[in-house]
């Protein structure tokens, strides 16, 4: 009796010793790299919270919880390279996630290359970023399209526009652009995109027959006076006409427009980002724009609804920019990809991040393909939105549009 | 006195030489980082003992960057030959520059220095064919491929040739030329003292070693990028390294970027969020309230207290 009381009690503590060490059992960690002054940079750390707590909350990973590590790359090069150093070696991080810009993500690719741990990058969309990770890092994934991919999207979201709307044409494109580096390298960009079309070819191939281009100097750089490029464009006619300038742009160029009569048939803006509240002002009203992500996306995708509601019930605040669903995204894509290869075994979670498909909050399945010249690129195309009744609503791509287009643009 | 003070300097270049030895990579970069920020408050305090407050540190640290990595990216040169020759051509292109820009003073010569960061920037961005434009240049591979502790040996010693460059120069003949031309410009012409030539001298050696910087910085990271190359970081961050640590005087810019680069990391860790505000009320608060910077105001309160304990301040000079 004695005997059974004794390996009861041995037994008992082993039981206790094991079931102590699974609920301390090592976390899996995260480490990420994100701008936390910047308010896209914010709001996707805010989103990756989320994303590991509903992980944590399901059990975790293989029996483990997940612990996330923010830097803040304080939108430094140098800062971001250390960054990745202090992850790797002080904090010993299972996976890199996060990023912002490209300029700082450049400066982590030495850094990166060195530790060659599995990465999936979220943002930094220069096509620089791919030459210089190149095409033999295998461990490297990047989720955001890249520079290139989003003009080639933006080509076929308006082809297929213009299909399924015979009366919507985009054969004449003029484009407003800023005359600093973003404006100017925009321009270039849809100027190979013409010489291309000439020939039947590209994105715009099908559609473009005719283009013209004017510059300006932005209001955010003490310009604002749009008016006589304006008139280049009335004289030009165009089906679509597109501005490339940053936000404080936006009201000054539609009331100046209005101002002038006039009135494409399509009216796009496409800075970096929107003024807030720029949907409140009634000249939004029919204003395209390009972007990943929405929030009426909500209405139409049951992961966008869930991600929506979830952030601002442990927030209290509405996610506002793409970056967050994509912060989102970009943790539950690598811990999917753990719990099916099963374990953290490099080659193992590599092949299975390279075979998942997820379906994310931003509107779109995730899914790994080769890119120009890394192997592993996630999305590859930009959404058209519109601002409709002071919302944004996604145009296309049709299996993801919210709202008709309202066309045509004007009073 | 003296030979305490040489003792403890040389034990701060050992342990600095050694640290590659037994710290991490990440400590390296941290050391890294204050070494490249050290350097440029060091040529900006430099300049400003002329009496010129220049706001060109950003355009010619970004200048020698771009020739450093446009050299090795088209014309194949050795990284460590073009980070001399990034500076080389900061240094050239100061001493034509210089002759218009150095006959302006004060608040001209600010304004113009500022606005030549933007007019490289502009250039560099116009010229997509050669530079790669806006979407900057990526290079090969970073220097010593990425080894953290070489290239931390190379900044150091970058780092150690300019303190022992401005310390050369606040002993030597120069230091007096320009001290007068400060203090007084007419005055200091009059007693023969040629004003533009010490002025064309520091502004070429100043502008020589920010393009060198800036070279070994395009090339540890391998790239250059017109916004990152061309940041202002590299001129309001050195200049607030100067202005903390103390101006006119070597030991001010370098305790300064030691003491601002590692107070950034330390709240870093600390508080994620909003560290930045904190690290700005600092640098507000310690210009305010210490207008002669840390290192003067610890040597006036040290100086008081060695009186008040019977120390005969005379010794301290010694």
């Amino acid at each position: 009796m004695k005997k059974i009381s004794l390996a009861s009690v041995l037994l008992l503590i082993a039981a206790l010793m094991l079931s102590s060490v699974s609920l301390a059992a090592e976390p899996i960690k995260f480490g990420a790299v994100n701008p936390l002054g910047d308010i896209t940079g914010f709001q996707t750390t805010r989103a990756m919270e989320l994303a590991v707590k509903e992980i944590n909350e399901a059990g975790g990973l293989l029996g483990r919880p997940v612990e996330l590590i923010v830097v803040d790359d304080e939108m430094r090069p140098e800062i971001g390279a250390a960054a990745i150093d202090r992850l790797a070696t002080v904090d010993n991080v299972d996976f890199f996630v996060g990023g912002m810009g490209s300029g700082v993500h450049l400066a982590q690719v030495p850094a990166l290359k060195k530790y060659e741990k599995i990465t999936v990058w979220m943002g930094a969309a220069s096509h620089q970023v791919e030459i210089a990770m190149g095409p033999d890092a295998d461990w490297y994934f990047h989720l955001h399209p890249w520079d290139y991919q989003q003009g080639a999207s933006y080509g076929q979201g308006w082809t297929d526009i213009a299909n399924a709307h015979p009366e919507i044409g985009a054969s004449r494109i003029f484009l407003a652009y800023e005359e600093g580096a973003f404006g100017t390298d925009s321009y270039l960009a849809y100027l190979d995109l013409y010489e291309a079309a000439k020939d039947g070819e590209g994105p715009y191939g099908q559609i473009l027959n005719d283009f013209a281009g004017a510059s300006f100097t932005s209001a955010l750089l003490g310009g604002g006076d749009y008016r006589a490029m304006l008139r280049q464009a009335m004289d030009f006619d165009p089906d679509l006409f597109i501005w490339a300038g940053y936000d404080a742009d936006a009201v000054p160029m539609v009331a100046q427009a209005m101002e002038l009569g006039f009135e494409p048939p399509l009216f796009v803006g496409a800075p970096p980002g929107w003024p807030a509240n720029f949907g409140d002002n009634p000249l939004s009203d029919g204003v395209i724009l390009y972007g990943m992500w929405a929030p009426a996306l909500k209405e139409v995708s049951e992961i966008s609804n869930h991600f929506w509601n979830e952030y601002i019930k442990m927030h209290g605040h509405e996610p506002a920019t793409y970056f967050a669903p994509l912060g989102y995204t970009n943790i539950m894509f690598l811990a999917e990809a753990i719990k099916a290869a099963g374990t953290l075994e490099k080659d193992a979670v590599i092949e299975a991040l390279r075979t998942i498909e997820y379906e994310s909050p931003i509107g779109a399945v995730l899914k790994i393909e080769p890119s120009n010249i890394i192997s592993n690129q996630g999305f590859t195309s930009q959404k058209i939105l519109q601002y409709i009744d002071g919302e944004q609503h996604v145009i296309w791509p049709f299996e993801y549009a919210t709202s008709e287009i309202k066309y045509p643009f004007g009073r | 006195m003296r030979n305490k003070a040489m003792l403890i300097v040389a034990a701060f270049v050992i342990a600095a030489a050694s640290l590659p030895l037994f710290a991490g990579p990440y400590f390296l970069s941290v050391f890294n980082t204050i070494f490249v920020y050290m350097s440029l408050a060091l040529t900006w305090d430099i300049m400003l003992r002329t009496g010129q407050l220049s706001y060109g540190t950003a355009g010619l640290f970004g200048l020698g960057a771009y020739a450093s990595a446009l050299l090795v990216a088209k014309a194949g040169l050795n990284p460590l030959v073009s980070i001399a020759a990034g500076g080389a051509f900061a240094g050239l292109l100061a001493f034509f520059l210089g002759f218009g820009v150095l006959r302006l003073r004060k608040i001209y010569f600010s304004i113009t220095t500022l606005a030549l960061t933007t007019v490289f920037s502009v250039i560099i961005r116009n010229l997509p064919r050669l530079t790669g434009g806006a979407s900057g240049t990526v290079l090969p591979r970073a220097l010593f491929n990425g080894d953290p502790g070489k290239n931390y040996w190379m900044i150091y010693c970058l780092a150690l040739a300019v303190i022992a460059i401005s310390v050369w120069l606040s002993k030597s003949k120069t230091h007096y030329a320009i001290n007068a031309i400060r203090n007084d410009e007419i005055t200091a012409r009059s007693s023969g003292i040629d004003v533009f030539k010490y002025l064309l001298f520091i502004f070429v050696l100043t502008s020589t070693i920010q393009g060198v910087i800036g070279a070994f910085y395009a090339q540890q990271y391998a790239f250059v990028q017109p916004e990152a190359t061309f940041s202002m970081n590299f001129l309001l961050l050195p200049l607030a390294m100067a202005l903390v640590g103390g101006v006119y005087s070597t030991i001010g810019p370098v305790v300064g970027a030691v003491l601002l680069g590692l107070v950034s990391e330390y709240l870093k860790l600390i508080m994620p969020y909003g560290h930045l505000i904190v690290y700005g009320i600092i640098i507000v608060l310690v210009v305010l309230f210490m207008p002669q910077g840390i290192t003067r105001a610890f040597a006036k309160l040290f100086t008081r207290k060695m009186q008040v304990g019977g120390v005969d301040s005379a010794s301290l000079r010694d």
